[in-house]
């Protein structure tokens, strides 16, 4: 008995664009790392951001500030970043429609609704208190929109329409609910300006797990996501179990998106913009897309916060719109240069 | 069923007919209850006699100058939307896609914002114009030998991402009294409307909706596929532009009477398509589906106790239900 060996298409140029792309944002975010944590109202020599880390001396403020302001803030971009990108690769991926945005599945509608009436009814105004509160809105939202989408058995033009209209029900909500008390507002509105402002350890440390999980599961689910990419049916065939697997990745999704939206409010255009660059590189693989999705989402995230705090920007632009800022040309100008590479 | 003219033939099916008249008559009965609707308390055969001018001068103007206008503009506004929602939906083949897609609303905001700041006023032409410039270049900035409704997309998302980051950070140049009254004015209202505005969405609409109607012929078609469409011998690329063109037209219609009321363009298309059923478009459905819930919205945010909310705020909480519902349904019966 013979076996035949099925030889795969050698894709050089596919594989030098990809190596070159990783090393080159691997840098950049190395190199905006290092921006990030010596730029902003008070600028630090790099010998004392070297010795923050290596010789940390507790008298030094110029150190204190780099442990203990900028360095989470870094860690909680980078985060965001990550799993933003990640999140809106597999959302496209699994819907297969270049407009669906992670906040589809209703996490960013549920979340602002739970804080809206947590500050309304409750009257809580600690940002801090806002985290578990965010997390679980977030997360009943999602539920409802898999029960509406389909449970198990969803396709995906059925689960865009349920999360759209439920994302559009609690947006209406919360809306109304902030037009009623002006008190609820002013607290609200800095909510969601959202950003990075106030991120501490303890934060990161207790949604860390969420992050985790969600990254360990996409990279698992990536490998049911290539055959998904090909339609249903072919998928079915392939031997991929679909209902559980679009279970998987929409946990995946609800885990890294709740977590964010929770650490710095409802961001929603790195999920949508990055996964259209990180197609032009990645190609039709998932693996790689979920690759390149996270690191090019955390290069332009670290790089919108180091941007926004910038006195040409007024010093404390939000980092989710200074993101799109730059995002948006670059997708008009991607699309206008090289054309688009379909889904 | 087939009905056929001299030069035309139309194909029909039944449920079509009868859901169509069923959302005709809803729309007819909404309009009635809503003139009798209001904080002014009066009986209908008080309403009945100010149509005949046998009313007192406050009943007479209470419900011809203040009423009547506000519920035809919204009926006006209402079908324009929804118009140019299926519009957009067929032609993209995407049940995501609104108006929002190639940037309208995120141009009209910017605009909107910008004329607020550098003349204090003028917050409709600005938004007109706004609207209009951006999605003139998002048209311009996606052709490449035609119009490709992927490529369409992807560079009316970065336009619209890029202009509403845009209008937040104008947002924040501006002082709160301004901001909020602003704020109000984006999510779309209906208060204070006058027979001007309803003369003004009216009379474009009847131009641009036989437009319209007649484009749901080339749409049919359009929506299976570039391949079928060509070999159909239709010309795909003016179509596009003609499309979106008349598209653009009735959202700036309709937002320069209601301002841009969100989620009636997105939500009036896909709850006409699971009433009627069928393959086409259902260009008339989806229209009656926008002005009853716009209608609705805005007696719904007239009724509301204690605050005058926008009808943008009720859009949403009218459209998302009944969507969700229709969801539901269809997923009961395994249809979908």
């Amino acid at each position: 008995m013979t076996v035949q060996t099925t030889s795969v298409p050698s894709e050089p140029s596919r594989a030098e664009t990809r190596s070159l792309w990783l090393c080159v944002s691997v840098l950049g975010l190395l190199v905006l790392s290092g921006l990030a944590l010596k730029l902003g109202l008070r600028s630090i020599d790099l010998s004392h951001v070297w010795s923050a880390f290596t010789a940390f001396d507790v008298q030094s403020p110029d150190q204190i500030v780099i442990r203990e302001i900028r360095l989470p803030r870094l860690a909680a971009s980078v985060l965001a970043g990550v799993s933003l990108g990640m999140a809106g690769a597999l959302m496209q991926g699994m819907t297969r429609n270049p407009l669906a945005d992670p906040g589809l599945l209703g996490v960013n509608a549920g979340a602002s609704l739970g804080v809206v009436i947590c500050i309304l009814v409750l009257g809580v105004t600690d940002p801090a208190a806002f985290i578990w509160i965010a997390l679980g809105g977030g997360l009943v939202a999602s539920l409802l929109v898999f029960l509406l989408g389909g449970g198990n058995q969803a396709n995906p033009a059925r689960l865009i329409l349920a999360g759209a209209a439920v994302s559009a029900l609690f947006l209406a909500l919360s809306r109304s609910l902030l037009l009623i008390s002006q008190q609820t507002l002013d607290v609200y509105r800095f909510w969601v300006l959202g950003g990075f402002d106030g991120v501490d350890f303890d934060t990161i440390q207790a949604l860390l797990p969420f992050f985790v999980v969600g990254v360990v599961i996409a990279l698992f689910a990536a490998f049911a996501l290539n055959a998904l990419m090909l339609g249903e049916d072919t998928a079915r065939s392939l031997g991929v179990r679909v209902g559980f697997a679009q279970v998987l990745i929409g946990l995946a999704i609800v885990m890294l998106c709740g977590a964010t939206v929770s650490m710095a409010g409802p961001i929603a255009f790195v999920g949508l913009i990055v996964p259209h660059l990180a197609r032009r590189v990645a190609g039709a693989n998932m693996w790689w897309m979920l690759l390149f999705s996270a690191s090019f989402g955390a290069v332009l995230m670290t790089a919108a916060d180091l941007l926004g705090r910038l006195p040409l920007f007024g010093g404390n632009m939000q980092a989710g719109v200074m993101s799109a800022m730059i995002g948006g040309p670059i997708l008009i100008w991607l699309v206008r240069r090289y054309g688009v590479t379909k889904l | 069923m087939i009905l056929r003219l001299p030069y035309l033939s139309f194909l029909f099916s039944r449920r079509a007919i009868v859901a169509g008249s069923a959302l005709a008559i809803l729309l007819a009965i909404t309009l009635t209850v809503s003139v009798k609707l209001g904080a002014f308390p009066l009986s209908w055969s008080q309403i009945i006699a100010t149509f005949a001018r046998r009313a007192d001068d406050v009943q007479q103007m209470i419900v011809l100058d203040h009423r009547l206008p506000r519920i035809l503009t919204a009926i006006g506004a209402g079908a324009a939307f929804g118009l140019a929602g299926a519009m957009f939906q067929t032609m993209l083949r995407n049940p995501l896609a609104t108006p929002d897609v190639i940037g309208f609303s995120a141009g009209a905001s910017c605009g909107a914002l910008l004329a607020m700041i550098l003349t204090g006023g003028f917050i409709l032409p600005g938004a007109l114009a706004g609207g209009l410039v951006t999605a003139a270049a998002v048209t311009a900035l996606a052709w490449h030998n035609g119009l490709q409704p992927y490529r369409l997309i992807l560079i009316g998302i970065g336009a619209s991402l890029t202009l509403s980051a845009g209008a937040d950070l104008l947002m924040t140049k501006i002082d709160a009294l301004t901001a909020a009254e602003m704020a109000k004015w984006l999510i779309g209202t209906l208060n204070t409307r006058d027979w001007s505005d309803v003369r003004l969405v009216w009379l474009g609409l009847t131009f641009l909706f036989p437009l319209a109607l007649w484009l749901q012929f080339p749409l049919s078609r359009m929506a299976m596929s570039d391949d079928i469409t060509t070999g159909l011998g239709l010309p795909l690329s003016p179509l596009r532009l003609l499309v979106t063109a008349c598209a653009v037209a009735l959202v700036a219609l309709g937002v320069s009477v209601a301002g841009p009321l969100p989620f009636v363009a997105f939500v009036s298309g896909p709850i006409a398509r699971r009433i009627v059923r069928g393959g086409s478009p259902a260009m008339l459905p989806a229209a009656t589906v926008g002005a009853l819930v716009t209608l609705l919205a805005d007696m719904a945010a007239r009724s509301f106790p204690i605050v005058q909310l926008p009808a943008g705020v009720c859009t949403a909480m009218i459209g998302a239900p009944v969507l969700m519902w229709l969801l539901l349904v269809q997923f009961r019966k395994g249809t979908l």
